[in-house]
This record gives C-alpha cells, sequence and structure tokens, in this order.
C-alpha cells in the first residue's frame, strides 16, 4: 500500500514535470513550427538555479555563519543541515525563498531562451534544430566542470522548502507541481483562442507570408523561444525543488529533450488534449518499467534500455501510422460554438 | 609530436564520420542523427570481432562496414523512405532519426550489459590501443586512419565521376526529377548514399577504440562533432566533410591547448564547448559552409572595392 501510494505520489510529480515541458515545446512546434531541440538547456538552468540560489537565500535570512561561505560545495551539507530546520519551523519564508528562487528560475530560463534563440531564430527549419541540439547539452558541460556552480560532477543538496508540511511532503510538492502543470495547460487553452495563436500559426504555415503582411516574424519566434525557454526553465527547478537535489549529470538530451518530444509527437503537438494524453501515457509507462525494474532481475542486461527500445519503437511506429499524432489539429474559434450556433441562427432567421 | 599525432587520427575520423552526415543530407535532405549509434556499432562490431575469433582488430574493419551500411540502409528503407514519400516535414524525418537512434542506444547497451554479465568482458568501458600494431615506430592507427580517409576520397571521386552508379548519384543530388525522367531508379539510389554513408561511420565507429576510450554513447558523445564537422565544411559539396573534419578536429586538440596557454589550465576542461561554438559560429556566418562559401566572388569583390578606392 505504501509503495502504491509512493508510485501515484511520483507518478503525479513527473507528470506535472513533463507537462509542463511538453506544453512549452506545444507552444514552440505546435503553434510557431521551431523545431526546439534544446529543451534540456532552460531545464538545466532552472535546476541550476535552485542548486545556487535558495541556500545562499537561506544562509542571508537565517543569519548562518558566513564563514561557512567560503566554500559552499564543500560546507554543503552542514549548511543545508542548519538552513532546514529553520525552515521547518517558519513556513513564510520557506515559501518566500520558493518563490523567489522560480522567479529568478523563470528569467534564467528567458535569458537563455534569448541567447540560444538570438542567433537560432534568424536560421530556417533543420539548421535551427542542429543549433538547439548542439546548444543543449552546453549548460551540462559547464555545470559539470565548473564546481563552485552546482557541485560538479557530485552535484549539491538544496534546502528542502517544504518540509514544514510533514509527512506530507512528497504528496504536496507533487500536487503542486501538478497544480502549475494545470495552469500552463489553462496557459494555453486561453492562446489557443486568442489572436496570437493565428499569428504564430501564420508564421509557422508561411513564414514569408507572415512577413509579407507584417508580422515581424523573428522578433515573434524570438519571443516564442523565450517564453519556451521560462516554461523549461520552472519546470526543472520544480524538479529540483522536489528532488532536493541538483547534479549536473541528471540533466541529459534523452530525458529532458527526446522523451518529451516523443511524448508530444505521439499524442499530437498541435492539440492541447494531444500533448496531455501523450505525456500521460509515457510517464505513465516510463514509471512502471522503473516500477517493477527488480522484478526483471533475471534479464542480463539492466531492464532500464527497454525503456529506450519502447520509446525509440512507439516514435517510428507512430510517425508511419499516424504522423500527425493521436489527436490532431483542429480550428480553433474565436469564439465559442455555442454563441457561433447564436449568430448563425440569427443571420439564417434574418434578424 | 603526439599531439600531432592526435591531431590527425582524430580529424581523419571525424572526416568519415561527418561524410555520411552530409552524403544522406545533400542526397535525401535529412539530418540523420542515428549516425550516432552507428558509429558506436562500429565500436562494438571490432570489440566482439577481437574477444570473440581473436586477431589484429583491424581485420574486422568491413564487418564494421557492412553492420553499418545494412543498419542505416535499413533505417532508410522501412522509415525514412516511407515518411519522404508522403512529404513529411524535415522535423518528422529527424525525429525518426532520432527515435531509430533511441532503439540503436537501447540495443547498443543491452549488447554492452549482456557482453559483460555473461561472457564477463569489461565492454562497458574499452579501449584497444594495447591491441594495436606497430609500424615505422609508429602505432597503425595513425596510417589506417590516414590512408582509409584517402582511400576514401579517391574511391568517392572515382565512383562519382567514373562509373553508371556513381554519375546517377549524383544526378539525382542534383536534379532528382530529370534523374527520374532519364530512368534513373531513385529510391535505390537512395538507398545506396545511406548504404555507404552508415558503413563510413560503422568504419570510422571501428577506428575509435584504437586510440580513445569507448563505451556505449560513444557515438552520443561525438554527434554534435559530427554536425560542427558537417556544416562547416558545407552540405553544398560532398568532399566538404573532409576539410571540417580537419578544421575541427585541429580545432578541438591544438585549439584548447592554445586557449589553456592562453587563460590557464582550466580551460582544458571545457574542450567539448569547442565544437558547439565552432558550430554556431559556422551557422551565423557561413550557413553553407566553407566549401559553399564564394570564396573568388569576396576576393574580386574586395579587389575591385580596393581599385575604386584608390
Amino acid at each position: 500500500m505504501q509503495q502504491l501510494a509512493l508510485f501515484v505520489t511520483d507518478f503525479i510529480a513527473l507528470l506535472g514535470i513533463y507537462l509542463i515541458i511538453t506544453f512549452s515545446l506545444r507552444l514552440q512546434l505546435g503553434y510557431a513550427g521551431i523545431a526546439n531541440f534544446g529543451l534540456v538547456l532552460a531545464f538545466t538552468g532552472g535546476a541550476y538555479t535552485v542548486g545556487w540560489l535558495p541556500i545562499r537565500l537561506g544562509m542571508w535570512f537565517f543569519g548562518i555563519n558566513s564563514g561557512l561561505s567560503s566554500d559552499m560545495i564543500w560546507n554543503n551539507t552542514i549548511i543545508i543541515s542548519r538552513i532546514n530546520p529553520h525552515l521547518q519551523s517558519k513556513p513564510f519564508m520557506a515559501i518566500v525563498i520558493f518563490i523567489l528562487t522560480l522567479i529568478v528560475a523563470g528569467l534564467v530560463g528567458a535569458l537563455l531562451g534569448f541567447l540560444s534563440g538570438y542567433p537560432a531564430a534568424r536560421l530556417r527549419g533543420d539548421y535551427l534544430a542542429i543549433a538547439l541540439l548542439a546548444l543543449g547539452e552546453v549548460l551540462a558541460i559547464i555545470g559539470g566542470n565548473f564546481s563552485p556552480l552546482v557541485g560538479g560532477a557530485l552535484g549539491v543538496q538544496v534546502p528542502d522548502v517544504w518540509n514544514w508540511v510533514g509527512d506530507f511532503r512528497f504528496l504536496t510538492v507533487s500536487l503542486l507541481i501538478f497544480f502549475f502543470s494545470l495552469a500552463v495547460w489553462g496557459y494555453m487553452r486561453f492562446l489557443e483562442k486568442s489572436p496570437m495563436s493565428r499569428t504564430l500559426r501564420a508564421i509557422r504555415d508561411n513564414r514569408d507570408a507572415a512577413s509579407s503582411l507584417g508580422k515581424p516574424v523573428t522578433s515573434i519566434r524570438l519571443k516564442t523561444l523565450v517564453t519556451g525557454g521560462v516554461l523549461c526553465s520552472i519546470s526543472g527547478a520544480l524538479y529540483a525543488f522536489y528532488t532536493t537535489g541538483v547534479t549536473a549529470g541528471a540533466y541529459g538530451m534523452f530525458d529532458w529533450t527526446f522523451l518529451p518530444w516523443v511524448m508530444a509527437i505521439f499524442g499530437g503537438v498541435h492539440s492541447n488534449l494531444g500533448v496531455l494524453l501523450g505525456t500521460f501515457l509515457f510517464v505513465l509507462v516510463r514509471k512502471l518499467i522503473t516500477f517493477y525494474k527488480y522484478s526483471l532481475g533475471f534479464l542480463p542486461f539492466s531492464p532500464v534500455w527497454l525503456q529506450y527500445l519502447l520509446t525509440g519503437g512507439v516514435v517510428l511506429t507512430v510517425l508511419l501510422i499516424k504522423p500527425s499524432g493521436l489527436i490532431t489539429e483542429k480550428p480553433s474559434y474565436t469564439i465559442s460554438k455555442e454563441k457561433l450556433k447564436q449568430i448563425a441562427s440569427r443571420v439564417l432567421n434574418g434578424s | 609530436m603526439t599531439t600531432l599525432i592526435d591531431a590527425i587520427i582524430y580529424s581523419s575520423l571525424l572526416s568519415m564520420m561527418g561524410f555520411g552526415l552530409t552524403m544522406v543530407r545533400r542526397t535525401t535532405g535529412v539530418w540523420n542523427v542515428a549516425q550516432a549509434g552507428l558509429v558506436s556499432i562500429g565500436a562494438y562490431c571490432i570489440f566482439s570481432g577481437v574477444n570473440f575469433l581473436g586477431g589484429a582488430p583491424y581485420i574486422y574493419l568491413p564487418l564494421a562496414f557492412v553492420v553499418g551500411a545494412a543498419v542505416n540502409a535499413l533505417l532508410f528503407w522501412f522509415f525514412v523512405n516511407p515518411l519522404r514519400k508522403r512529404g513529411s516535414s524535415f522535423f518528422i524525418l529527424l525525429v525518426a532519426t532520432i527515435a531509430f537512434n533511441i532503439v540503436l542506444t537501447g540495443i547498443i547497451n543491452i549488447y554492452a550489459d549482456f557482453l559483460q554479465n555473461v561472457f564477463s568482458f569489461s565492454s562497458k568501458n574499452f579501449l584497444m590501443t594495447q591491441l594495436d600494431l606497430h609500424f615505422l615506430g609508429e602505432s597503425a592507427i595513425f596510417f589506417v586512419s590516414l590512408v582509409s580517409l584517402i582511400l576514401l576520397t579517391v574511391i568517392l571521386f572515382l565512383f562519382l565521376n567514373y562509373t553508371r552508379v556513381g554519375l546517377a548519384l549524383r544526378g539525382s543530388i542534383e536534379d532528382p526529377t530529370l534523374s527520374k525522367v532519364m530512368g534513373v531508379q531513385i529510391n535505390w539510389i537512395y538507398l545506396l548514399s545511406w548504404a555507404i554513408a552508415g558503413g563510413t561511420a560503422g568504419f570510422a565507429g571501428g577506428l575509435l577504440p584504437m586510440r580513445f576510450q569507448c563505451n556505449p554513447g560513444i557515438g552520443g558523445s561525438l554527434i554534435a562533432v559530427m554536425f560542427s564537422v558537417s556544416i562547416l565544411g558545407g552540405v553544398g559539396e560532398i568532399y566538404g566533410p573532409f576539410l571540417g573534419g580537419w578544421l575541427v578536429g585541429f580545432a578541438q586538440i591544438y585549439g584548447i591547448n592554445l586557449l589553456a596557454r592562453a587563460f590557464g589550465p582550466w580551460v582544458l576542461s571545457y574542450k567539448q564547448l569547442l565544437p558547439m561554438l565552432i558550430l554556431v559560429l559556422a551557422l551565423l556566418f557561413t550557413p553553407e559552409g566553407l566549401s559553399g562559401f564564394d570564396w573568388t566572388g569576396k576576393l574580386r569583390a574586395l579587389i575591385t572595392e580596393e581599385g575604386e578606392a584608390r
């Protein structure tokens, strides 16, 4: 029973994390046609922000011995052990640290989106995709080698800003992450009906035509990359807060770029519901493989690799059978269908 | 001296790997990310041959070529070609090669685990320098990599210029519609180009363990470098990656040493960033690649400007 509860809690958290990333991809690829293969860049940026900022905020807010700051990485465990009791007794301060860090993570994501997008937004199609693919691993290389950032290959612990919740800590964080992802979904639904979605689709479908109609194509593409970067970065930050640890090696291309791509393509990147469905199914399968990993111990190889076969195999099958994904793009209505019907009946009745 | 030899070996291997990327991009318009998996497959072909059958590693290079060619041909025939025929967008094709690479990554890792757990081979991390032959006081890999690259260039030149199939391949690259009208079986020609590209990647991967530490992810760790080679060399010219490979290879090995001398040894840790930087700079300033750059035109414009100024 306890194992099932753990499974569900972790599933909800991972679903929320991946939903934010896949919705970011929905925005960039589904609406604007930007094939961002560098999602991991902003995700890592968000996670690094959590690895760097909250511990410093905690030391400052709670007046922890500044002598320890001479080597924040070496003294990381000691500092965390001094900050965490303060966070447990002062929930308000814990939430302030959480919110401040998320805001900074969002700004870092925007900056990374801008930096990678500024040169890249001028490139077309596959060259843009290749540039973003190559740039994706940049932060992982820097973080792995520059230890003052997040402790290099060994990583750092993060203050647990939710330890004041007690036994329900993991459930609370999971639900919080899930609510965040629902908020992003709400934003995507709002965007669907807005004029901006039509502008983005016009740029996606015919960049030259949109440009000839006065749409600032490069600027809009850049803004889309920046917004996508903010979403991915917040997702990375939430993930780091959830796991209370940041290690440079944990943010690989497979988990945080290719897998979200697979989820979105599988469900249908041109549909919010499709993205939701694809993400749900893949996170579930992934969790099940991890959960039953030890039951497959008789295999002469690590069962983790089955995930790779399954992921790649499913995508290839979907691309061949239904390249647009499970749910295809539908026309968006600026006003509700009921209102449309009312107008239509009024026109038909001649009133 | 060792640095120079390392740079020559590395550049030759990069040129061969980049050649595969350029070849399929030029013929079918697809960036093949599965090239990464093919390089790893090549390395494991050599490793398996030596461990199961013994002998010098080089005798298994044809096996690495054939397996690489077969796997890439499979990818083209069963996945890329059907998608191309439907007019799928570039990112769908790119995703297909990424998905195929994910499958290859899974298979290679399962195979490496299997070799380790069942046969007790240290297959998750291996280097085969101790098995290398020596010639004129130098490791054979130096001569093999260099001669292979020269041979590949010569064979490719002869093939593309003096054989019917080669001419058909060139024709298909230049004008696919006209080639079809002239009766060229364009799909078979494309399949051939994918097979040659995959074979070259497998071959280059097979040479890697003779000098560099290999693991199941070796191809994946080189994919950004391969893209740099291909884009810097220029996808418009089939020989472009040979230029790109040497530039990127030397820049990565010598460039990082120069930077370390200027800024300190800490720079050496960031060696992997250099190809990405080169790639971004290449994309920004010369997206058509160095071989596609209008050198004579620019030179002429410069001379004319100077003449007018006088």
